[in-house]
């Protein structure tokens, strides 16, 4: 099994050097990955800047099981804003898993999140494969009844845009193509469900998407691309400029899914559930990824395509 | 109408629309082009514009009257689904789990009321069943075909599944993905209608009233 619970400093030294020296991009800076101890923060962690004007976001993938791991997670982004106030949370799909009767909206996203939702911070869903579209009315998951849209971040000069890979049609291709032609904001940040790019065994790369999708992402100067779909967590190597995250583990977890020497991944667990902070300041987004025990295993900095 | 011209659109570009001097009962089977690139593949400013079904559709081919049967169908769904949907208060854009359900399942009774007596196969005819097949083999035999099928039958639940003409899409089960490929394949739908896959069964889906209207069993192997 890959990355399960990494101990030794030699080993996370080994990992290193086997995931993280690939080939970022010329306009990235994204910086190797040092894991932590159990409730210790490891050497070589990049921490959070946690400045006052900056825009601060986390990002949930698959995490609508409402189960106990679920939940944990919950706790741990809610003992996180505690000290790290981000002001949303982007969802990469698989939101309410089965049925989504009224109960299930409370029991899976409702109650986990109950501490950040008490706290206004504002939820952006996209919708995956085991997702009901009729999610899109929901008002907590703010999609304003749309399957595709996009918002502007309440700070910096960002912008979010959410796709529903499950079903994507032409128009939502030409959609995406006109959302990201016309905007003029420094930071495009585009989420949905399915990896263009994943080294998980279970799903892996959703190639036929990547190749309608990716040239537009390219074109348009997109800098960051989140997705879930596969219950794991990675962090691939810089493609064709973009960053791209796979979070998929906010509830799901598929253990040993990832394959070993794949050379996508700059860093990958599929051993823990985890979220990620994110923190944009200008021209650099500084990310960390946490697991629900509240262990950091990823961290890095990023520089925005221009 | 819109859907119609789709639809003729769809058949001319999978070159299904082929004269027979003849037309079979059964189509015979019509391979598409494994180099053959689906619209959404290609970016939107390189796509070729939609030929003109009146210019490019031989009326007496046998595939594009079964798709025109097909549009005609659904249509008349679509057209029930709006007259009934439109007697109900419109769901606000962001509501609450309790009225997305009462209006789900308040849409679905009128629905069903208004399709009493329905049967499998009202919507996809025998004959559109079988080019419904025809159509998704290429993709599930292809190079891709294992992955393809995985996406779609990636479902947690085990259980039995029975499917029932307007009944209620079964709660446990998860909506399936539709790959691009299979959807580009397909005549297009209107916004009441979706394409799903409940194990190898392919079917509509009602989203707004959560019921399946039809469906083509044993869509792929």
């Amino acid at each position: 099994m890959l990355l399960v619970r990494l101990r030794t400093v030699t080993f996370l030294l080994c990992l290193s050097a086997l995931t993280s020296c690939g080939t970022p991009a010329s306009s990235f800076s994204t910086v190797d990955v040092r894991a932590a101890q159990p409730a210790a923060p490891a050497q070589g962690q990049i921490p959070l800047p946690n400045k006052s004007d900056t825009l601060k976001f986390a990002v949930i993938g698959d995490n609508g099981t409402g189960e106990k791991a679920q939940y944990d997670v919950g706790q741990q982004l809610a003992q996180w804003h505690t000290k790290f106030p981000f002001v949303l949370v982007v969802m990469m799909g698989d939101n309410i898993y089965g049925a989504d009767r009224p109960q299930d909206f409370v029991k899976k996203f409702e109650a986990p999140y109950k501490a950040v939702l008490d706290s206004g911070v504002k939820f952006y869903a996209s919708l995956g494969n085991h997702d009901s579209r009729e999610q899109r009315f929901y008002k907590l998951f703010n999609m304003d009844g749309k399957l595709y849209y996009s918002f502007k971040a309440p700070k910096e000069d960002v912008r979010f845009f959410a796709l529903e890979s499950t079903y994507m049609d032409p128009d939502e291709v030409k959609w995406i193509d006109d959302e990201l032609k016309k905007s003029n904001d420094k930071w495009k940040i585009v989420f949905f469900h399915h990896p263009l790019y994943s080294s998980g065994k279970t799903h892996g790369s959703q190639v036929k998407l990547r190749d309608v999708l990716e040239p537009l992402f390219v074109r348009y100067n997109v800098s960051l691309v989140l997705n879930g779909h596969d219950h794991t967590y990675e962090r691939i190597k810089p493609m064709n400029g973009i960053q791209y995250f796979v979070e998929g583990s906010s509830g799901q977890l598929r253990e040993g899914d990832l394959r070993r020497g794949s050379p996508l991944t700059a860093f990958g667990n599929d051993s823990d559930r985890t979220f990620m902070l994110m923190e944009i300041d200008g021209d650099t987004l500084t990310f960390n990824t946490i697991t629900g025990s509240g262990s950091v295993i990823d961290s890095g900095v990023i520089t925005r395509r221009k | 109408m819109q859907m119609f011209f789709a639809a003729l659109a769809v058949t001319v570009a999978l070159g299904i629309g082929q004269s027979t001097a003849k037309p079979p009962a059964q189509p015979p089977p019509t391979p598409v082009p494994p180099t053959q690139v689906p619209p959404a593949q290609v970016p939107p400013d390189k796509r070729a514009p939609t030929a003109s079904p009146k210019k490019s559709v031989n009326p007496d081919d046998p595939n594009a009257a079964i798709i025109k049967d097909f549009v005609k169908r659904v249509d008349v769904y679509v057209a029930l689904h709006k007259k009934m949907e439109a007697t109900l208060p419109p769901l606000p854009k962001q509501t609450t789990p309790q009225i997305i359900d009462q209006h789900e399942r308040a849409l679905a009774k009128l629905i069903q009321a208004g399709r009493k007596g329905a049967k499998q196969g009202d919507i996809f005819t025998s004959q559109m069943q079988t080019l419904v097949r025809r159509l998704l083999l290429p993709i599930f035999t292809g190079k891709d075909g294992a992955h393809v099928r995985n996406e779609i039958m990636d479902a947690e639940y085990k259980g039995n599944v029975v499917l029932t003409p307007t009944g209620r899409y079964p709660d446990e089960i998860p909506v399936s993905t539709v790959p691009p490929q299979v959807l580009q394949f397909l005549p297009k739908l209107a916004e009441e209608l979706e394409y799903r896959f409940v194990r190898q069964n392919l079917i509509l889906f009602d989203p707004h009233a959560h019921v399946i209207p039809d469906w083509v069993p044993q869509a792929f192997k």
